[in-house]
């Protein structure tokens, strides 16, 4: 039976530490013999939103395990502009890759692909719903900087209404013991209740603040996330937001010994940049490790034992 | 002979729905008469009766031998709690209590309007109930959590 990466709430705790344990396998073999492990194999990434890392990563990722990359970046060139239903592109496609990425502006796009598919189908983002292959990067992360997930103090600050990310931020960590989580938003991007009152997530230690300074002092973890333009159904609404929250190194003077500040990027004021040359910034540290467990994701889903 | 009987005449054969809360009774017919196999049923319609079981209930007297299937469970929708009884010879001679259904499959409509099953021609919508007592359900694509009374209905005229 083919496997997906399609939610982080179809995963529990042992999925999430098998990822972790197999990125951390992948990313020590020497390079060599990495660029054989997918010879012969093709990835389809269909994106129908714009993305510049999560596109990149799976391509770098793909290439760098032997493997080869087709598909598209954009809807225009698809042929879903002339009419073509989401599940007939998906049907088209699995006939050319062994594995597809799928990034689309609707909530539950990749879910209706895999259950249309026979090749295992990683969702690279759906709508506002969700994004585990960077929530898996960005726990890899923090398993890097803090040795274990138990007991972390996260900060997830920003858009937490519209983000995919935080979503599934929120319910990957639930699944650990003792994680704090300070959520800093305004009114309008609070995180949907939904989320925090199902799962693993209504037995989680949630605080909610407007205020970022106190969550800078108090925890090992900032996750900063871009008010989302494209999300507003209302622009003046995204005027009021858009730069509710800032981090720069005057900001940080305060900051608790060993915080890092994360960022699924792209950023665009709400980290300054004269943080990248703190030790706090992680947000690149997020992008390098995006190809490593990208890698472990498409080996996992493969079947195929580095 | 009770009041009840006058208001709303005994049937020899054929299906009460009984134990509407008041207001939903119209609803409920609504939904019943979207059926192409229902609509030429003869329907006995009864509003705000005193109950014993619930304040005030509304009751439907079909002389039809059966509800087709997923009738059952727009009804488990609509108005969970319902009671539908088969009478034959005026007497009911099977009843069944419609509950909260575990999953709802392709009757309702996803209230995201970002929803993929909102846009993708021909996906059978899917909800799993997460909270029973609530009435919650959550969407098996958006994954968003809704009431029970904020899922649409998509009746078969419609689809």
């Amino acid at each position: 039976m083919k496997r997906d990466l399609i939610s982080i709430a179809d995963l529990g705790r042992p999925d999430l530490l098998r990822y972790l344990e197999q990125a951390a396998h992948v990313e020590a073999l020497p390079a060599a013999s990495k660029s054989r492990l997918l010879t012969g194999r093709v990835l389809a990434v269909l994106f129908f939103e714009p993305s510049t890392r999560t596109r990149l990563s799976f391509e770098a990722a793909m290439a760098r395990l032997g493997g080869s990359v087709l598909g598209f970046a954009e809807a225009t060139t698809a042929s879903v502009v002339k009419g073509e239903s989401l599940r007939d592109t998906a049907r088209t496609v699995e006939r050319y890759a062994d594995i597809l990425a799928i990034r689309h502006p609707r909530e539950g796009a990749a879910r209706v692909v895999a259950e249309a598919t026979g090749i295992p189908i990683v969702n690279a983002g759906d709508g506002t719903n969700q994004h585990p292959s960077q929530t898996l990067l960005d726990l890899y992360t923090l398993k890097k900087y803090f040795g274990t997930l138990d007991g972390l103090k996260i900060a997830l600050a920003g858009d937490l209404k519209y983000s995919r990310t935080v979503h599934s931020l929120v319910q990957a960590l639930a699944l650990f013991d003792a994680v704090e989580f300070t959520l800093v938003s305004p009114p309008m991007l609070r995180l949907p209740e939904y989320l925090r009152e199902s799962g693993p997530a209504a037995r989680a230690k949630f605080a909610e603040t407007e205020v970022l300074d106190d969550a800078v002092e108090r925890c090992n973890v900032v996750y900063m996330t871009r008010v989302q333009k494209e999300r507003f159904p209302d622009l003046l609404e995204y005027e009021k937001v858009k730069d509710a929250y800032c981090i720069d190194a005057r900001l940080l003077q305060h900051a608790a010994p060993g915080l890092k500040i994360m960022h699924p990027l792209p950023r665009v004021n709400e980290i300054h940049a004269d943080v990248d040359q703190t030790p706090h910034a992680g947000y690149f540290d997020q992008v390098a490790n995006g190809v490593i467990m990208r890698q472990a994701i498409m080996l996992d889903l493969l079947g195929v034992t580095p | 002979m009770t009041e009840k009987t006058l208001l709303i005449p005994k049937i020899e054969s054929g299906i009460v729905i009984d134990h509407i809360p008041a207001g939903l009774g119209l609803k409920v017919l609504e939904i019943i008469h979207s059926y192409p196999e229902m609509s030429a049923v003869v329907t006995s319609v009864g509003l705000n009766y005193s109950s014993s079981k619930i304040a005030k209930k509304d009751m439907i007297k079909l002389q039809t031998q059966a509800l087709p299937p997923r009738l059952m469970q727009h009804l488990a929708m609509a108005a969970p709690g319902v009671s539908v009884k088969r009478v034959e010879r005026y007497r009911v001679v099977e009843k069944l209590v419609i509950t909260v259904p575990e999953t709802i499959v392709g009757t309702a409509r996803c209230r995201n309007p970002g929803c993929i099953t909102n846009h993708e021609r021909d996906v059978v919508t899917r909800f799993s109930c997460v909270d029973p007592g609530a009435k919650r359900f959550r969407c098996s694509f958006c994954e968003g959590i809704f009431p029970i009374h904020e899922l649409e209905v998509i009746v078969p005229s419609l689809v």
